[in-house]
């Protein structure tokens, strides 16, 4: 293991040597003093900056940055300022009033108040009481239990008995 | 004030030099003398003989613009090597976009004749590429000390001076970065 670790530190060391070392293409000084000469002689005759890729000044980016954001908020403000002056002209000076209806109960009805011819109540059909008291008589005729109890001066039917006379 | 008048600031003399120096004789001396060292740390990080020597000719002209106040420098190759490592840093950092372009054949490329044939029976380009992405997975700190501690002909105090920080702390970031690279390697080789 630790020979193995000596073994990749080594290399590690070798392309650590290969990067420091490096040697570059003959002629390099020449090509230098080759380039640095071009840039003199176009900086006498004002051709080409010196320094290659900055033709502005550095700060000219960011000030028109800055220039073309207050142009912006400007615009936006005046822009603004002015739609709400238009939208002023036609209304009158007092602030807009807030209809409030009194007879209702909770929000919905302030904001939509109900029609008055609609606001009776109305009795609910059968089928709208729910199933528990919408009962039909089975042929006609109602069951009931014996064990019901019954109000006072009702009469409750009494069941046909076999062979006693039909009704 | 821009960045590079910024770093030509801060290696002036506070007192001027009362010689008077032919500007152009000065910046051939200098192209002559730091080419080469410029050239590797500038390769140490763009890793392409290409992009590398076009650093080093954007140092020189960017000396050449500012060639007035070159008697005013007080330590040269601090100087120069601080210049091309921020150009090729600032090249980097707008190259992340673009897919990474290391040529390997660079690499091999890279290493000085007398010692290829040594290091060649050891290493081979793919695991120089190995091990180049793992340097690059390094902190940003402990990877720029260990690359500029490759380059031959910079001292610990230079880098230091360079990077603006202390002796000890660049030792110190050289150290993690190498304990790191070792734990990094082990671990390449295990998955291997």
């Amino acid at each position: 293991m630790t020979s193995e670790r000596n073994e990749e530190i080594e290399k590690m060391d070798a392309v650590l040597r290969a990067i420091g070392g490096a040697v570059p293409d003959p002629g390099l000084e020449g090509r230098i003093l080759h380039r640095l000469a071009a840039a003199r002689a176009s900086a006498e005759t004002g051709t080409a900056p010196l320094v290659p890729g900055r033709r502005v000044p550095r700060f000219v980016g960011p000030l028109a940055g800055f220039a073309s954001a207050g142009l912006m908020c400007g615009v936006i403000v005046v822009g603004s300022v002015r739609h709400s002056h238009e939208h002023r002209a036609g209304e009158p000076a007092a602030p807009p009033v807030l209809q409030i209806q009194r007879g209702g109960v909770g929000a919905a009805s302030a904001v939509r108040p109900a029609d008055p011819g609609t606001a009776a109540p109305l009795p609910a059909s059968p089928a709208a009481r729910g199933g528990a008291t919408h009962r039909t008589a089975q042929r006609g005729r109602a069951r009931i239990a014996r064990q019901t109890k019954k109000a006072p001066g009702v009469t409750v039917p009494v069941p046909a008995r076999a062979g006693s006379p039909q009704q | 004030m821009s960045a590079f008048e910024g770093q030509l600031a801060g290696w002036m003399t506070p007192a001027r030099v009362a010689k008077s120096v032919d500007k152009s004789q000065t910046i051939a001396q200098l192209v002559a003398e730091y080419s080469t060292t410029l050239y590797r740390v500038a390769f140490s990080v763009t890793r392409n003989a290409a992009e590398a020597e076009d650093a080093v000719q954007e140092t020189f002209l960017r000396v050449l613009k500012h060639e007035s106040r070159l008697d005013e420098v007080r330590d040269y190759r601090v100087w120069l090597v601080r210049i091309v490592w921020n150009i090729v840093l600032d090249r980097k950092r707008r190259a992340k976009t673009r897919p990474e372009n290391e040529d390997i054949a660079d690499h091999a490329r890279a290493l000085p004749s007398k010692d290829r044939a040594a290091d060649a029976t050891v290493i081979s380009n793919e695991e120089q590429a190995r091990i180049l992405s793992l340097i690059e997975k390094l902190p940003r700190r402990e990877r720029e000390a260990l690359l500029l501690s490759a380059v031959q002909e910079l001292t610990t105090g230079e880098i230091a001076a360079m990077l603006g920080t202390t002796e000890s702390s660049i030792r110190s970031r050289i150290f993690r970065a190498r304990r790191e690279m070792a734990v990094l390697l082990e671990k390449e080789g295990i998955q291997r």
